[in-house]
Protein backbone atom coordinates (compact mmCIF):
# COMPACT_ATOMS: atom_id res chain seq x y z
CA UNK A 1 0.00 0.00 0.00
CA UNK A 2 1.31 3.05 -1.08
CA UNK A 3 1.02 6.20 1.29
CA UNK A 4 2.29 9.60 -0.71
CA UNK A 5 4.39 11.39 0.94
CA UNK A 6 2.77 14.96 2.98
CA UNK A 7 3.32 18.64 2.16
CA UNK A 8 4.88 19.56 4.72
CA UNK A 9 7.45 16.81 3.76
CA UNK A 10 8.72 17.90 0.60
CA UNK A 11 12.00 19.16 1.11
CA UNK A 12 12.90 16.59 4.01
CA UNK A 13 12.29 13.89 1.25
CA UNK A 14 14.23 15.66 -1.32
CA UNK A 15 17.01 16.87 0.92
CA UNK A 16 17.25 13.28 2.95
CA UNK A 17 17.22 11.53 -0.45
CA UNK A 18 19.96 13.69 -1.89
CA UNK A 19 21.68 13.17 1.40
CA UNK A 20 22.01 9.53 1.31
CA UNK A 21 23.66 9.83 -2.00
CA UNK A 22 26.16 12.15 -0.99
CA UNK A 23 26.43 10.85 2.56
CA UNK A 24 27.14 7.81 0.92
CA UNK A 25 30.07 9.32 -1.51
CA UNK A 26 31.65 10.57 1.26
CA UNK A 27 31.51 7.51 3.67
CA UNK A 28 33.08 5.65 0.03
CA UNK A 29 35.74 8.43 -0.42
CA UNK A 30 37.09 8.28 3.08
CA UNK A 31 36.65 4.41 3.21
CA UNK A 32 39.02 4.02 0.31
CA UNK A 33 41.33 6.91 1.24
CA UNK A 34 41.72 5.56 4.95
CA UNK A 35 42.80 1.95 3.11
CA UNK A 36 44.97 3.97 0.50
CA UNK A 37 47.09 6.01 2.77
CA UNK A 38 46.70 3.35 5.71
CA UNK A 39 45.21 6.54 8.22
CA UNK A 40 43.03 5.03 10.50
CA UNK A 41 41.10 8.69 11.55
CA UNK A 42 40.28 8.51 8.10
CA UNK A 43 38.28 5.63 8.95
CA UNK A 44 36.49 7.11 11.31
CA UNK A 45 35.63 10.23 9.62
CA UNK A 46 34.33 7.47 7.22
CA UNK A 47 32.09 5.73 9.53
CA UNK A 48 30.67 9.26 10.27
CA UNK A 49 29.84 9.44 6.84
CA UNK A 50 27.99 6.46 7.08
CA UNK A 51 26.29 7.91 10.39
CA UNK A 52 24.74 10.54 8.20
CA UNK A 53 23.83 8.13 5.73
CA UNK A 54 22.05 6.28 8.50
CA UNK A 55 20.06 8.87 9.51
CA UNK A 56 19.20 10.07 6.29
CA UNK A 57 18.02 7.05 5.16
CA UNK A 58 15.37 6.69 8.43
CA UNK A 59 14.63 10.21 7.72
CA UNK A 60 14.01 9.55 4.11
CA UNK A 61 11.93 6.28 5.33
CA UNK A 62 9.85 8.43 8.14
CA UNK A 63 8.62 11.00 6.00
CA UNK A 64 8.46 8.61 2.23
CA UNK A 65 5.90 6.52 4.75
CA UNK A 66 7.99 3.50 3.90
CA UNK A 67 6.28 1.00 6.41
CA UNK A 68 5.21 -2.73 5.98
CA UNK A 69 7.25 -4.34 3.29
CA UNK A 70 8.66 -1.17 2.26
CA UNK A 71 10.87 -1.34 5.39
CA UNK A 72 12.94 -4.03 3.37
CA UNK A 73 13.93 -1.24 1.16
CA UNK A 74 15.02 1.04 3.94
CA UNK A 75 16.98 -2.28 5.14
CA UNK A 76 18.76 -2.68 2.23
CA UNK A 77 19.90 0.63 1.34
CA UNK A 78 21.52 0.38 4.69
CA UNK A 79 23.21 -2.58 4.12
CA UNK A 80 23.92 -2.42 1.04
CA UNK A 81 25.67 1.08 1.35
CA UNK A 82 27.40 -0.13 3.94
CA UNK A 83 28.90 -3.17 2.15
CA UNK A 84 28.98 -2.37 -1.07
CA UNK A 85 32.36 0.08 -0.97
CA UNK A 86 34.28 -3.30 1.07
CA UNK A 87 33.41 -5.69 -1.75
CA UNK A 88 34.54 -2.75 -4.21
CA UNK A 89 37.43 -2.59 -2.20
CA UNK A 90 38.54 -5.97 -2.20
CA UNK A 91 37.54 -6.71 -6.14
CA UNK A 92 39.93 -3.82 -6.61
CA UNK A 93 43.05 -5.35 -4.65
CA UNK A 94 42.23 -8.34 -6.28
CA UNK A 95 41.53 -7.09 -9.71
CA UNK A 96 45.22 -5.38 -9.68
CA UNK A 97 46.31 -8.20 -8.43
CA UNK A 98 46.38 -9.82 -11.55
CA UNK A 99 47.46 -6.82 -13.34
CA UNK A 100 51.22 -7.81 -15.39
CA UNK A 101 54.37 -5.68 -14.75
CA UNK A 102 54.05 -2.29 -16.84
CA UNK A 103 55.48 0.91 -16.97
CA UNK A 104 53.22 2.91 -14.31
CA UNK A 105 54.34 0.16 -11.79
CA UNK A 106 57.62 1.16 -11.90
CA UNK A 107 56.61 4.93 -10.55
CA UNK A 108 57.77 5.12 -6.73
CA UNK A 109 54.04 5.62 -5.74
CA UNK A 110 52.81 2.55 -7.07
CA UNK A 111 55.19 0.75 -5.21
CA UNK A 112 54.23 2.21 -1.79
CA UNK A 113 50.86 1.33 -2.76
CA UNK A 114 51.69 -1.77 -3.38
CA UNK A 115 53.54 -2.19 -0.87
CA UNK A 116 50.44 -1.15 1.77
CA UNK A 117 48.14 -3.55 0.24
CA UNK B 1 40.52 18.20 -44.41
CA UNK B 2 43.33 15.46 -44.85
CA UNK B 3 42.70 12.35 -43.49
CA UNK B 4 44.88 9.92 -45.93
CA UNK B 5 46.79 8.70 -42.64
CA UNK B 6 44.02 7.55 -40.90
CA UNK B 7 42.49 4.06 -41.00
CA UNK B 8 38.72 3.67 -42.84
CA UNK B 9 37.01 3.09 -40.08
CA UNK B 10 38.36 6.28 -38.31
CA UNK B 11 38.03 8.65 -41.64
CA UNK B 12 34.13 7.27 -41.08
CA UNK B 13 34.32 7.98 -37.33
CA UNK B 14 35.20 11.81 -38.36
CA UNK B 15 32.32 11.98 -41.04
CA UNK B 16 29.93 11.12 -37.87
CA UNK B 17 31.77 13.06 -35.71
CA UNK B 18 31.31 15.86 -37.74
CA UNK B 19 27.70 15.45 -37.80
CA UNK B 20 27.41 14.71 -34.07
CA UNK B 21 28.03 18.46 -33.69
CA UNK B 22 26.16 19.78 -36.24
CA UNK B 23 22.84 18.19 -34.55
CA UNK B 24 25.06 19.57 -30.72
CA UNK B 25 24.01 22.37 -32.52
CA UNK B 26 21.13 22.37 -33.80
CA UNK B 27 19.77 20.96 -29.76
CA UNK B 28 20.88 23.80 -28.65
CA UNK B 29 19.27 26.11 -30.99
CA UNK B 30 16.07 24.42 -30.78
CA UNK B 31 16.63 24.30 -26.94
CA UNK B 32 16.99 27.84 -26.50
CA UNK B 33 13.94 28.99 -28.83
CA UNK B 34 11.75 26.39 -26.47
CA UNK B 35 13.55 27.77 -23.82
CA UNK B 36 12.62 31.54 -25.08
CA UNK B 37 9.29 30.31 -25.58
CA UNK B 38 8.49 29.65 -22.01
CA UNK B 39 9.14 33.35 -21.23
CA UNK B 40 7.19 34.65 -24.65
CA UNK B 41 5.05 32.60 -25.09
CA UNK B 42 3.56 34.24 -28.47
CA UNK B 43 7.36 33.72 -29.45
CA UNK B 44 7.15 32.11 -33.59
CA UNK B 45 3.46 31.49 -32.26
CA UNK B 46 2.00 29.55 -35.50
CA UNK B 47 5.08 29.11 -37.57
CA UNK B 48 7.03 27.03 -35.20
CA UNK B 49 5.35 26.12 -32.28
CA UNK B 50 6.49 25.01 -28.65
CA UNK B 51 5.82 21.24 -29.59
CA UNK B 52 7.97 21.49 -32.73
CA UNK B 53 11.03 23.43 -31.40
CA UNK B 54 10.80 20.69 -28.05
CA UNK B 55 10.84 17.97 -30.75
CA UNK B 56 13.72 19.38 -32.22
CA UNK B 57 15.24 20.00 -29.23
CA UNK B 58 15.21 16.64 -27.71
CA UNK B 59 14.90 14.23 -31.11
CA UNK B 60 18.07 16.62 -31.99
CA UNK B 61 20.21 15.36 -28.51
CA UNK B 62 19.46 11.53 -29.09
CA UNK B 63 20.53 11.52 -32.49
CA UNK B 64 23.55 13.25 -31.95
CA UNK B 65 24.77 11.42 -28.83
CA UNK B 66 23.70 8.11 -31.21
CA UNK B 67 26.47 9.80 -34.16
CA UNK B 68 29.01 10.70 -31.11
CA UNK B 69 28.55 6.84 -30.00
CA UNK B 70 28.69 5.10 -33.46
CA UNK B 71 31.68 7.29 -34.52
CA UNK B 72 33.48 6.17 -31.25
CA UNK B 73 33.12 2.79 -31.92
CA UNK B 74 34.25 3.16 -35.56
CA UNK B 75 37.22 5.24 -34.17
CA UNK B 76 38.67 2.56 -31.84
CA UNK B 77 37.27 -0.67 -34.30
CA UNK B 78 40.56 -1.32 -35.91
CA UNK B 79 42.72 -0.45 -33.29
CA UNK B 80 40.51 -2.77 -30.81
CA UNK B 81 40.46 -6.00 -33.42
CA UNK B 82 43.59 -5.47 -34.58
CA UNK B 83 42.41 -5.65 -38.49
CA UNK B 84 41.02 -3.60 -41.23
CA UNK B 85 37.30 -2.75 -41.15
CA UNK B 86 35.00 -5.29 -42.64
CA UNK B 87 32.07 -3.67 -44.89
CA UNK B 88 33.57 -0.34 -45.07
CA UNK B 89 31.30 0.40 -48.34
CA UNK B 90 27.93 -0.87 -46.39
CA UNK B 91 29.17 1.72 -43.16
CA UNK B 92 29.41 4.57 -45.51
CA UNK B 93 26.27 3.84 -47.60
CA UNK B 94 24.88 3.44 -43.88
CA UNK B 95 26.36 6.43 -42.63
CA UNK B 96 25.40 8.37 -45.94
CA UNK B 97 21.25 6.67 -45.38
CA UNK B 98 20.96 7.63 -41.88
CA UNK B 99 22.20 10.86 -42.35
CA UNK B 100 19.52 11.52 -45.29
CA UNK B 101 17.29 10.10 -43.24
CA UNK B 102 17.68 12.73 -40.25
CA UNK B 103 17.64 15.72 -42.77
CA UNK B 104 14.08 14.99 -44.15
CA UNK B 105 12.51 13.89 -40.94
CA UNK B 106 13.76 17.12 -39.36
CA UNK B 107 12.63 18.94 -42.72
CA UNK B 108 9.53 17.31 -41.91
CA UNK B 109 9.21 18.46 -38.62
CA UNK B 110 10.04 22.10 -39.30
CA UNK B 111 8.16 22.26 -42.79
CA UNK B 112 5.15 19.88 -42.18
CA UNK B 113 4.97 19.82 -38.50
CA UNK B 114 1.79 17.63 -37.86
CA UNK B 115 -0.95 15.82 -39.87
CA UNK B 116 -4.11 14.07 -38.88
CA UNK B 117 -4.15 11.16 -36.56
CA UNK B 118 -3.98 8.33 -39.23
CA UNK B 119 -1.64 5.74 -40.93
CA UNK B 120 -0.55 8.35 -43.50
CA UNK B 121 0.90 10.93 -40.55
CA UNK B 122 2.47 7.52 -38.44
CA UNK B 123 3.89 6.45 -41.36
CA UNK B 124 5.44 9.62 -43.23
CA UNK B 125 5.10 12.79 -40.41
CA UNK B 126 5.70 12.20 -37.06
CA UNK B 127 5.01 8.56 -34.81
CA UNK B 128 4.11 10.63 -31.76
CA UNK B 129 6.02 9.09 -29.37
CA UNK B 130 7.97 11.74 -27.23
CA UNK B 131 11.71 11.30 -27.71
CA UNK B 132 10.90 9.33 -30.73
CA UNK B 133 8.82 10.92 -32.89
CA UNK B 134 10.29 10.01 -36.31
CA UNK B 135 7.75 8.49 -38.82
CA UNK B 136 7.85 4.91 -39.45
CA UNK B 137 10.22 5.14 -42.29
CA UNK B 138 12.78 6.71 -40.66
CA UNK B 139 12.41 3.99 -37.66
CA UNK B 140 12.85 0.91 -40.53
CA UNK B 141 15.80 3.32 -41.67
CA UNK B 142 17.42 3.69 -38.40
CA UNK B 143 17.55 -0.11 -37.97
CA UNK B 144 18.55 -0.52 -40.82
CA UNK B 145 21.16 1.45 -40.33
CA UNK B 146 22.02 0.39 -36.75
CA UNK B 147 22.13 -3.50 -38.22
CA UNK B 148 25.12 -2.38 -40.81
CA UNK B 149 26.67 -0.68 -37.58
CA UNK B 150 26.18 -3.99 -35.60
CA UNK B 151 27.79 -5.87 -39.18
CA UNK B 152 30.62 -3.36 -39.22
CA UNK B 153 31.21 -4.40 -35.63
CA UNK B 154 30.87 -7.76 -35.35
CA UNK B 155 32.35 -9.16 -38.75
CA UNK B 156 35.34 -7.01 -37.92
CA UNK B 157 36.16 -8.59 -34.77
CA UNK B 158 35.51 -11.85 -36.00
CA UNK B 159 38.26 -11.47 -38.69
CA UNK B 160 40.47 -9.63 -36.23
CA UNK B 161 40.65 -10.43 -32.85
CA UNK B 162 38.06 -10.59 -30.08
CA UNK B 163 38.80 -8.73 -27.02
CA UNK B 164 36.56 -8.48 -23.73
CA UNK B 165 35.63 -4.79 -24.65
CA UNK B 166 34.92 -5.84 -27.77
CA UNK B 167 32.69 -8.76 -26.86
CA UNK B 168 30.64 -6.79 -24.80
CA UNK B 169 30.63 -3.78 -27.46
CA UNK B 170 28.46 -6.40 -29.92
CA UNK B 171 26.56 -7.95 -27.73
CA UNK B 172 25.18 -4.58 -26.54
CA UNK B 173 25.11 -3.40 -29.90
CA UNK B 174 22.25 -6.42 -30.89
CA UNK B 175 20.72 -4.88 -27.82
CA UNK B 176 20.75 -1.79 -29.17
CA UNK B 177 19.24 -2.26 -32.89
CA UNK B 178 16.82 -4.59 -30.91
CA UNK B 179 15.10 -2.95 -28.32
CA UNK B 180 14.44 0.19 -31.11
CA UNK B 181 12.32 -2.03 -32.73
CA UNK B 182 9.91 -2.34 -29.24
CA UNK B 183 9.25 1.32 -30.24
CA UNK B 184 8.31 0.74 -33.64
CA UNK B 185 3.96 -0.71 -33.55
CA UNK B 186 0.93 0.78 -32.94
CA UNK B 187 -1.79 0.05 -30.62
CA UNK B 188 -4.72 1.70 -29.43
CA UNK B 189 -3.94 1.31 -25.76
CA UNK B 190 -2.30 3.89 -24.59
CA UNK B 191 -1.11 2.15 -21.55
CA UNK B 192 0.38 -0.35 -23.55
CA UNK B 193 1.81 2.04 -25.62
CA UNK B 194 3.70 3.40 -22.88
CA UNK B 195 4.42 0.31 -22.11
CA UNK B 196 6.76 -0.66 -24.82
CA UNK B 197 7.64 2.93 -25.64
CA UNK B 198 9.67 2.98 -22.00
CA UNK B 199 11.34 -0.28 -23.27
CA UNK B 200 12.97 1.96 -26.22
CA UNK B 201 13.77 5.10 -23.98
CA UNK B 202 14.49 3.35 -20.21
CA UNK B 203 16.57 0.22 -21.60
CA UNK B 204 18.30 2.31 -24.37
CA UNK B 205 19.47 5.15 -21.64
CA UNK B 206 19.84 2.85 -18.81
CA UNK B 207 21.34 0.10 -19.98
CA UNK B 208 22.28 -0.05 -23.36
CA UNK B 209 23.84 3.20 -23.67
CA UNK B 210 25.12 2.64 -20.16
CA UNK B 211 27.06 -0.19 -21.47
CA UNK B 212 28.61 1.63 -24.73
CA UNK B 213 29.69 4.14 -22.05
CA UNK B 214 31.38 1.71 -20.36
CA UNK B 215 33.04 0.20 -23.16
CA UNK B 216 33.72 3.61 -23.99
CA UNK B 217 35.07 4.64 -21.05
CA UNK B 218 37.61 1.56 -20.77
CA UNK B 219 38.94 2.14 -23.54
CA UNK B 220 39.04 5.68 -22.79
CA UNK B 221 41.17 4.76 -19.52
CA UNK B 222 43.51 3.01 -21.33
CA UNK B 223 44.57 5.29 -24.13
CA UNK B 224 44.70 8.70 -21.55
CA UNK B 225 46.34 7.12 -18.71
CA UNK B 226 47.62 3.92 -19.71
CA UNK B 227 45.30 1.86 -17.16
CA UNK B 228 45.90 -1.86 -18.02
CA UNK B 229 43.21 -4.05 -20.15
CA UNK B 230 43.19 -6.62 -18.17
CA UNK B 231 41.82 -4.21 -15.18
CA UNK B 232 39.63 -2.51 -17.42
CA UNK B 233 38.13 -5.45 -18.95
CA UNK B 234 37.44 -6.92 -15.49
CA UNK B 235 35.71 -3.82 -14.21
CA UNK B 236 33.73 -3.85 -17.36
CA UNK B 237 32.35 -7.13 -16.64
CA UNK B 238 31.26 -5.75 -13.29
CA UNK B 239 29.83 -2.74 -13.99
CA UNK B 240 28.02 -4.37 -16.95
CA UNK B 241 26.54 -7.19 -13.87
CA UNK B 242 25.73 -3.99 -11.51
CA UNK B 243 24.31 -1.84 -13.73
CA UNK B 244 22.23 -4.58 -15.33
CA UNK B 245 20.76 -5.98 -11.71
CA UNK B 246 19.41 -2.63 -10.62
CA UNK B 247 18.86 -1.03 -14.20
CA UNK B 248 16.74 -3.46 -16.02
CA UNK B 249 14.10 -3.66 -13.29
CA UNK B 250 14.37 0.06 -12.93
CA UNK B 251 12.32 0.20 -15.63
CA UNK B 252 9.70 0.51 -13.36
CA UNK B 253 10.03 3.58 -12.34
CA UNK B 254 8.58 4.65 -15.49
CA UNK B 255 5.42 1.62 -15.11
CA UNK B 256 4.30 3.52 -11.89
CA UNK B 257 1.14 6.13 -13.63
CA UNK B 258 0.87 5.00 -17.19
CA UNK B 259 -2.04 2.15 -16.22
CA UNK B 260 0.22 -0.49 -15.29
CA UNK B 261 -0.56 -3.13 -12.68
CA UNK B 262 0.25 -1.93 -9.19
CA UNK B 263 3.14 -4.09 -8.61
CA UNK B 264 5.35 -2.01 -10.54
CA UNK B 265 5.16 0.76 -7.62
CA UNK B 266 7.12 -2.44 -5.74
CA UNK B 267 9.21 -3.15 -8.35
CA UNK B 268 10.09 0.28 -9.71
CA UNK B 269 10.47 1.66 -6.26
CA UNK B 270 12.68 -0.97 -4.75
CA UNK B 271 15.12 -1.15 -7.98
CA UNK B 272 15.02 2.65 -8.67
CA UNK B 273 16.36 2.83 -5.65
CA UNK B 274 19.27 0.39 -5.48
CA UNK B 275 20.53 1.70 -8.70
CA UNK B 276 23.00 4.68 -7.30
CA UNK B 277 24.59 1.81 -5.06
CA UNK B 278 27.08 0.30 -7.70
CA UNK B 279 27.26 4.00 -8.35
CA UNK B 280 28.23 5.36 -4.67
CA UNK B 281 30.94 2.50 -4.35
CA UNK B 282 32.27 3.13 -7.48
CA UNK B 283 34.03 5.88 -5.86
CA UNK B 284 36.21 3.86 -3.79
CA UNK B 285 37.50 2.50 -8.05
CA UNK B 286 38.05 6.16 -9.04
CA UNK B 287 39.75 6.93 -5.59
CA UNK B 288 41.98 3.69 -5.40
CA UNK B 289 42.47 3.90 -9.14
CA UNK B 290 43.80 7.74 -8.66
CA UNK B 291 46.60 6.61 -5.97
CA UNK B 292 47.89 4.47 -8.10
CA UNK B 293 49.02 6.48 -11.05
CA UNK B 294 48.44 9.78 -10.03
CA UNK B 295 46.19 11.00 -13.65
CA UNK B 296 49.12 11.00 -15.56
CA UNK B 297 47.85 11.43 -18.90
CA UNK B 298 48.63 12.09 -22.46
CA UNK B 299 45.48 13.97 -23.29
CA UNK B 300 44.36 16.95 -20.61
CA UNK B 301 41.26 17.97 -21.98
CA UNK B 302 40.24 13.97 -22.99
CA UNK B 303 40.95 13.52 -19.34
CA UNK B 304 39.23 16.47 -17.77
CA UNK B 305 36.24 15.35 -19.88
CA UNK B 306 36.05 11.72 -18.60
CA UNK B 307 36.60 13.73 -14.97
CA UNK B 308 33.46 15.62 -16.08
CA UNK B 309 31.57 12.53 -16.68
CA UNK B 310 32.27 10.72 -13.78
CA UNK B 311 30.96 13.45 -11.61
CA UNK B 312 28.06 14.32 -14.00
CA UNK B 313 27.02 10.97 -14.06
CA UNK B 314 26.78 10.62 -10.32
CA UNK B 315 25.33 13.78 -9.77
CA UNK B 316 23.11 13.98 -12.70
CA UNK B 317 22.12 10.35 -12.90
CA UNK B 318 22.53 9.45 -8.82
CA UNK B 319 21.59 12.19 -7.22
CA UNK B 320 19.27 13.65 -9.25
CA UNK B 321 17.60 10.50 -9.84
CA UNK B 322 17.07 8.82 -6.51
CA UNK B 323 15.45 12.49 -4.85
CA UNK B 324 12.95 11.84 -6.83
CA UNK B 325 12.67 8.27 -7.99
CA UNK B 326 10.20 6.24 -5.08
CA UNK B 327 6.58 6.17 -6.01
CA UNK B 328 5.82 8.40 -2.67
CA UNK B 329 7.25 11.49 -3.98
CA UNK B 330 7.57 10.26 -7.71
CA UNK B 331 3.78 10.88 -7.82
CA UNK B 332 4.20 14.62 -7.73
CA UNK B 333 7.02 14.95 -9.33
CA UNK B 334 6.15 13.08 -12.51
CA UNK B 335 6.33 14.66 -15.45
CA UNK B 336 7.25 18.39 -14.18
CA UNK B 337 10.15 20.50 -14.61
CA UNK B 338 11.87 18.24 -11.81
CA UNK B 339 12.70 15.70 -14.54
CA UNK B 340 13.63 18.35 -17.12
CA UNK B 341 15.95 19.04 -14.34
CA UNK B 342 17.09 15.33 -14.00
CA UNK B 343 17.45 15.45 -17.73
CA UNK B 344 19.21 18.11 -18.34
CA UNK B 345 21.98 16.61 -15.91
CA UNK B 346 22.07 13.24 -16.50
CA UNK B 347 22.35 13.02 -19.90
CA UNK B 348 24.88 15.88 -20.42
CA UNK B 349 26.89 14.35 -17.47
CA UNK B 350 26.54 10.64 -18.34
CA UNK B 351 26.68 10.98 -22.47
CA UNK B 352 27.36 14.44 -23.93
CA UNK B 353 30.88 14.16 -21.94
CA UNK B 354 32.15 11.22 -22.87
CA UNK B 355 31.61 11.57 -26.48
CA UNK B 356 33.05 14.99 -25.88
CA UNK B 357 36.06 13.22 -24.14
CA UNK B 358 36.44 10.90 -27.33
CA UNK B 359 36.46 12.97 -30.03
CA UNK B 360 39.40 15.13 -27.94
CA UNK B 361 41.26 11.48 -28.23
CA UNK B 362 40.48 11.32 -31.83
CA UNK B 363 41.72 15.18 -32.59
CA UNK B 364 45.41 14.82 -32.48
CA UNK B 365 45.37 11.95 -34.47
CA UNK B 366 43.41 13.68 -37.23
CA UNK B 367 46.21 16.06 -36.81
CA UNK B 368 48.95 14.11 -37.37
CA UNK B 369 49.79 13.74 -33.67
CA UNK B 370 50.24 11.67 -30.09
CA UNK B 371 48.24 13.70 -27.80
CA UNK B 372 47.45 16.75 -25.86
CA UNK B 373 49.56 17.67 -23.26
CA UNK B 374 50.23 21.37 -20.99
CA UNK B 375 52.33 23.06 -23.41
CA UNK B 376 49.76 24.35 -25.71
CA UNK B 377 51.06 27.92 -27.05
CA UNK B 378 47.40 29.57 -26.06
CA UNK B 379 47.81 27.39 -22.40
CA UNK B 380 44.66 25.68 -23.74
CA UNK B 381 42.14 28.23 -22.60
CA UNK B 382 39.99 27.50 -24.69
CA UNK B 383 39.12 23.76 -23.78
CA UNK B 384 38.89 24.95 -20.20
CA UNK B 385 36.64 27.81 -21.00
CA UNK B 386 34.39 25.81 -22.81
CA UNK B 387 34.59 22.73 -20.55
CA UNK B 388 33.86 25.41 -17.20
CA UNK B 389 31.49 27.18 -19.32
CA UNK B 390 29.64 23.84 -20.56
CA UNK B 391 29.16 22.28 -17.15
CA UNK B 392 28.42 25.72 -15.41
CA UNK B 393 25.66 26.06 -17.92
CA UNK B 394 24.18 22.62 -17.65
CA UNK B 395 24.41 22.88 -13.79
CA UNK B 396 22.47 25.98 -14.05
CA UNK B 397 19.65 25.05 -15.94
CA UNK B 398 19.39 22.10 -13.86
CA UNK B 399 18.95 23.71 -10.93
CA UNK B 400 17.03 26.66 -12.54
CA UNK B 401 14.66 23.62 -13.87
CA UNK B 402 14.77 22.32 -10.11
CA UNK B 403 13.40 24.67 -8.40
CA UNK B 404 11.02 25.59 -11.52
CA UNK B 405 9.78 21.57 -11.04
CA UNK B 406 9.78 22.05 -7.01
CA UNK B 407 7.43 24.62 -7.28
CA UNK B 408 5.48 22.86 -9.95
CA UNK B 409 5.06 19.66 -7.79
CA UNK B 410 4.06 21.41 -4.75
CA UNK B 411 1.58 24.27 -6.13
CA UNK B 412 0.26 22.01 -9.32
CA UNK B 413 0.52 18.50 -8.14
CA UNK B 414 -0.20 18.24 -3.95
CA UNK B 415 -2.08 21.77 -3.58
CA UNK B 416 -3.69 22.13 -7.02
CA UNK B 417 -4.40 18.35 -7.07
CA UNK B 418 -3.10 17.81 -10.41
CA UNK B 419 -5.91 19.72 -11.97
CA UNK B 420 -5.95 22.49 -15.21
CA UNK B 421 -6.59 25.32 -12.31
CA UNK B 422 -3.33 23.79 -10.33
CA UNK B 423 -1.52 23.82 -13.68
CA UNK B 424 -2.03 27.34 -14.50
CA UNK B 425 -1.61 28.58 -11.07
CA UNK B 426 1.98 26.77 -11.57
CA UNK B 427 2.44 27.92 -14.77
CA UNK B 428 2.29 31.94 -13.71
CA UNK B 429 4.37 31.35 -9.99
CA UNK B 430 7.04 34.07 -9.54
CA UNK B 431 9.31 30.78 -8.61
CA UNK B 432 8.47 29.33 -11.80
CA UNK B 433 9.51 31.98 -13.85
CA UNK B 434 12.32 32.77 -12.22
CA UNK B 435 13.43 29.63 -12.62
CA UNK B 436 12.54 29.25 -16.68
CA UNK B 437 14.89 33.03 -16.76
CA UNK B 438 17.69 31.93 -15.21
CA UNK B 439 17.22 28.70 -17.48
CA UNK B 440 17.23 30.87 -20.39
CA UNK B 441 20.53 32.68 -19.00
CA UNK B 442 22.37 29.48 -18.20
CA UNK B 443 21.19 28.09 -21.64
CA UNK B 444 23.13 31.03 -23.03
CA UNK B 445 25.82 30.13 -21.13
CA UNK B 446 25.89 26.68 -22.66
CA UNK B 447 25.73 28.32 -26.00
CA UNK B 448 28.82 30.27 -25.41
CA UNK B 449 30.63 26.80 -24.00
CA UNK B 450 29.46 24.87 -26.82
CA UNK B 451 30.61 28.17 -29.27
CA UNK B 452 34.59 27.48 -27.77
CA UNK B 453 34.08 23.82 -27.74
CA UNK B 454 33.93 23.80 -31.73
CA UNK B 455 36.40 26.84 -31.66
CA UNK B 456 38.67 24.84 -29.76
CA UNK B 457 38.16 20.89 -31.79
CA UNK B 458 38.86 22.99 -35.36
CA UNK B 459 41.90 24.63 -34.06
CA UNK B 460 43.76 22.84 -31.17
CA UNK B 461 47.25 21.49 -31.95
CA UNK B 462 47.17 23.18 -35.25
CA UNK B 463 50.25 25.76 -34.17
CA UNK B 464 53.40 23.70 -32.66
CA UNK B 465 52.67 22.64 -29.06
CA UNK B 466 55.52 24.88 -27.23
Amino acid sequence: MLEPVELKDFFIVFFSGAMVIMAGALYSLLFAWSKLQSKPWLMVLAYLAYGILFIAVLTLGSAAHLHGYWWWLVIAMLVGYLLAPHGIWKLCVATHLIQKPTQTDDLPHSKKLQSKL
Amino acid sequence: MKLNHLNGGQQLAVKYYTVAIILFVAQIIFGLLSGMQYLVPDLLLGVLDFNVTRTIHINAMIVWMLYGFMGSVYWLLEEESKTEIVGLKLGNIGFWLLTTAVTIVVLVFLLIQSGPGDDFTRWFINEGREYIEAPRWADIGIVICMLIFFYNAAATFMKGTWSGISGVLVLDLVALAGIYIAGMFYTPNISIDQYWWWWVIHLWVEATWEVLVGCLMAWGLMKTLKVDRKIVTTWLYIEVALMFGSGILGLGHHYFWIGTPEYWLTIGGFFSALEPIPLVAMVVHAVYDAGARQMKGNNNPALAWLIAHAFGNFFGAGVWGFMHTLPQINLYTHGTQWSASHGHLAFFGAYATIIIAMIYIAVPYIRGQEGIGSNLPDGGWKWKWSLGLLNLGVVGMTIALLISGYEQSFIERAVGGSTWYGYFAAQIHPWFVQGMEWRMIFGLVTAVGLVLLIWDLLTIGKQKQA
